[in-house]
């Protein structure tokens, strides 16, 4: 069963994954017992004569107690165990100090991902500005803003940092999963969530939707990219560079330049 | 009374007045008709909402193929030339197959079939506290349906924001979103309306000498749910009031300042809202309805597996005080729903433990239905097959439900396919075959005629295999990271490996689904060439086996008085393997100390001790 995990690349993720097998095999011993005396039962206790009287017996309290005294403790054991790596994965107090922020904003059916620029600063955002040519609301007045670096469907990050994605939705819920990073956080419109990941393998894993947003829910697919860090540094330096050189070009254009429109849906 | 039946026995008595054909099938008053009718409804529902499951099905096994046989006669706002479902028709089947299956099938073959027959029938009254509120919680029920099936055939189609309707998605929906609040809406009316009476008439209408505990589990357990559905469905009215409200005129209670949805060109810059509010209020309602729609089935498996084990029901209080245990913990553990919605997560911790919790008094009733069978003498009728599956299939139910319980492992498999595995292992492994096990054992009193065993045990083992075959791989599905609710896993390249298991599942479903045929030829057959029933033939204890089958309105022909509990199967006090609750000891005593003097007289023992 376990075997159809899809790989864990995440730091966090074996913790996830050990919590997952474990009770696993707790529940699949529970299971074959529970089952093997019920069917023991079936077969052995199955009428053979019609005349026969089942035994009359109305219970056993010392038997009531220790089923429930023992599920109870196992339950709250699992619960407790539980509990330490649930507050490593979502308690903003208990997340390491990122090494890089981006901002995503949700948006049917994309995903939108704010990169500070080369400053390392995100600019200020305004709700008021919020619009689908501006799914941030990036102030233009503020200048740590206008070099901020958005992309579609697209994130990538260096391995072995701890990266703190900054989540939110501009229209419907949106639930952002990535199965490989063992997590999982719905982008709630008027709301901000933190995130914070940290992968440990290069390569190419697929961002879901998890949350139905519309009938376009099933094509919210993005990419995550890991790479080593001197690719990623070229990476990011070459998205600024094509993003000053798209500025410069607008700029150089006649003012009636319409903006093109990231509202259609990207089939990936 | 029944003017139409056979067997009336209208000329003898006064009493026996003859109603109108519309009094008494359609507009009737008596709790017996009253259930037949949430019967035959929400038997049609499942049908219609087992059709939508199969569409789903069709499409999630080979995307974008059209359907075979009937996709050329849909409406083209529902499927492509090709005649494969597209995506927005896609989205409202599974929201209207949930909505259909939870509140048009599930809630009224529990809850309105099963405690409408068997609440007056088994406490010994002559019908329900309020005649009238019973019809009439059963006449919104159709009137609901119509509503929200309705939605269909409006512009832009039915709801299509789940089962769950989370807003912002159905605050800014479609006509049909409306039609599907205000069916919701008036479906918990008529859910309040029977809890009402339900509560009433248990705590009044019992017969002399019954007792809290002599009650049978059944009643019990409705009881309970109709005490949870009293305090969690005013809750659902009030935020479908609110979301009826953001639809139609913005107020903006789940929806913040600021709203931009570029695909409806629409900018709501009032705000203020919250779109979590909606899923606490949501479910504070739904998670308690959960246990809404399994209660009253573990009553009916507690009842059917007694009978037919031939023994006392084990820790009989035991069982009553861990359905209390369920609905107060049901009651408290909703959050668990929110681990991932943007909730504190320090209260994921808090519902985490009170869902931990709750698996406990799970784990009670289990292992008391197995103390229960231990030592029986098991009789595998339809109806024990199908409760006997019921515990089986539980116990997968409630053990998948550790794994979200947990709220790290949450993080992975929520709103994937194990948790689609998990509520069908409840929902359909528990509840529905608790309502055929239900269905099977108090047929011949509905109806006075006995059902085929063939083809009961037809349908039974069909159901069951085809049932694991469709829901044990969602499980491994959830593993593999498949999401709920998407329309073309391929789009995905981690999840093109699960393919073939997808079109495993839907073969699977299909046979599931045509195998409900059975039950409805089993049905018919009995009701056209059925034995005719006695009073009691599973030689059971509890007072509606006293009744004729099918019992007149009024219910009894004699009066009753009630001795004992419901379960003294095989007692050594009494000549016959079971003690029905009105026989009074001096009788038992007498009928012993006759068959001991019999015993003597005849000097070779005989075996055969019934008569």
């Amino acid at each position: 069963m376990l075997t159809w995990l899809p790989e864990n690349i995440s730091t966090f993720g074996n913790g996830v994954d050990h919590l997952f097998s474990l009770i696993y095999y707790i529940t699949l011993a529970i299971f074959v017992l529970v089952n093997a005396v019920y069917v023991v039962f079936i077969i052995r206790y199955r009428r053979r004569r019609k005349s026969d009287k089942a035994f009359h017996y109305h219970g056993n309290n010392t038997l009531e107690l220790a089923w429930t005294a023992l599920p109870f403790a196992l339950f709250a054991f699992l619960a407790f165990y539980s509990d330490g790596i649930w507050r490593d994965i979502k308690y903003s107090t208990h997340a390491p100090n990122p090494d890089y922020i981006v901002e995503v904003m949700g948006q049917t059916y994309m995903w939108h991902v704010r990169y500070p620029g080369s400053d390392g600063v995100l600019g200020h955002r305004d709700p008021a500005l919020v619009a689908a040519t501006n799914p941030f609301g990036i102030d233009p007045a503020d200048p740590n803003g206008t070099d901020d670096y958005v992309a579609i469907n697209q994130m990538h990050f260096p391995i072995n940092k701890n990266v703190l994605v900054r989540l939110s939705s501009m229209d419907v819920i949106h639930s952002f999963f990535v199965p490989n990073l063992r997590i999982k956080q719905d982008a709630v419109p008027g709301q901000w969530v933190d995130v914070w990941f940290n992968g440990r393998k290069t390569g190419e894993y697929e961002i879901a939707c998890a949350e139905l947003c519309g009938s376009g829910h099933y094509l919210m697919r993005g990419v995550m990219t890991f790479q080593g860090q001197t690719d990623f540094d070229a990476w990011i330096d070459q998205q600024y560079l094509n993003a000053a050189n798209a500025a410069a070009q607008k700029t150089a254009q006649a003012l009636p330049a319409s903006a093109p429109s990231p509202t259609t849906p990207s089939h990936p | 009374m029944d003017a139409a039946l056979p067997h009336s026995h209208s000329g003898a008595s006064e009493h026996a007045h003859r109603a109108s054909f519309v009094r008494t099938y359609i507009f009737s008053t008596d709790h017996k008709m009253i259930a037949k009718q949430f019967m035959v409804t929400a038997l049609v529902f499942l049908f219609i909402g087992g059709a939508f499951a199969l569409f789903i099905r069709w499409q999630l096994a080979y995307p974008g193929t059209g359907i075979p046989l009937i996709g050329h006669l849909l409406p083209d706002t529902w499927v492509n030339p090709d005649g494969a479902i597209i995506p927005a028709f896609y989205t409202q089947l599974l929201t209207m197959h949930g909505t259909i299956m939870i509140f048009a099938v599930i809630i009224p073959l529990l809850v309105g079939m099963i405690g409408n027959f068997c609440i007056p029938l088994m406490i010994g009254a002559d019908d329900m506290a309020f005649p009238t509120i019973n019809m009439i919680s059963f006449w919104m029920f159709p009137v609901a349906g119509a509503i929200m099936m309705a939605g269909f055939w409006v512009e832009g189609g039915t709801a299509a924001a789940g089962w769950t309707g989370y807003p912002p998605l159905s605050a800014i929906a479609s006509t049909g979103q409306t039609l599907w609040i205000v069916g919701l809406f008036i479906v918990g009316f008529s859910s309040i309306l029977g809890g009402l009476n339900y509560i009433t008439t248990i705590l009044n209408m019992r017969a002399p000498g019954m007792t809290f505990f002599r009650m049978p589990m059944t009643v019990w357990a409705v009881f309970i749910t109709a005490i949870i559905i009293i305090i969690g469905t005013p809750v659902l009215a009030a935020a479908l009031s609110m979301l009826f409200m953001d639809n139609f005129v913005h107020t903006s209670f789940f929806t913040p300042a600021h709203l931009v949805v570029p695909a409806k060109d629409m900018h709501l810059t009032a705000g203020g809202g919250q779109p979590l509010l909606w899923q606490h209020l949501f479910w504070f309602y739904s998670h308690p309805a959960v246990y809404i729609m399994i209660l009253p089935g573990m009553g009916v498996v507690s009842d059917v597996l007694a009978t037919f084990s031939r023994k006392p029901l084990f820790g009989y209080k035991a069982m009553i005080f861990a359905i209390l245990a369920i609905s107060f913990l049901g009651i408290i553990v909703w959050g668990h729903h929110m681990f991932q919605s943007g909730m504190n997560p320090m209260l994921g911790t808090t519902f985490m433990v009170a869902t931990m919790v709750i698996a406990v008094p799970s784990a009670i009733k289990t292992f008391n239905w197995l103390g229960t069978m231990w030592r029986g003498q098991l009789d595998f009728t339809t109806p024990m097959l199908n409760a006997t599956a019921f515990v089986s299939m539980f116990v997968i139910g409630g053990l998948s439900g550790i794994f979200m319980a947990s709220t790290p492992v949450d993080v992975y498999i929520h709103d994937t396919y194990f948790i689609v595995g998990h509520i069908h292992y409840v929902l359909f492994g528990g509840s529905l075959f608790a309502i055929f096990a239900g269905l099977t054992y108090w047929w011949p009193k509905m109806t006075g005629k006995m059902m085929s065993e063939t083809l009961g045990k037809w349908h039974f083992w069909v159901t069951f295999i085809s049932f694991n075959g469709t829901f044990f791989p969602m499980h491994i599905l959830g593993v593999g990271g498949m999401m709920r609710r998407i329309y073309d896993p391929t789009v995905y390249d981690f999840l093109k490996p699960f393919q073939p298991m997808n079109e495993f599942i839907t073969i699977n479903a299909m046979i599931l689904g045509f195998a409900q045929f059975i039950l409805v030829a089993a049905l018919i057959h009995s009701i056209r060439k059925g034995k005719p029933a006695k009073r009691n033939p599973w030689r059971a204890n509890s007072l509606e086996w006293e009744a004729p089958s099918p019992p007149p309105h009024g219910n009894f022909d004699h009066p009753l008085q009630v001795y004992r509990g419901p379960y003294e199967f095989s007692s050594p006090e009494s000549v016959r393997d079971f003690l029905p609750q009105t026989t009074p000891p001096e009788d038992v005593k007498r009928h012993m100390a006759e068959h001991l003097e019999r015993l003597k007289t005849a000097e070779a023992p005989q075996s055969d001790s019934t008569h």
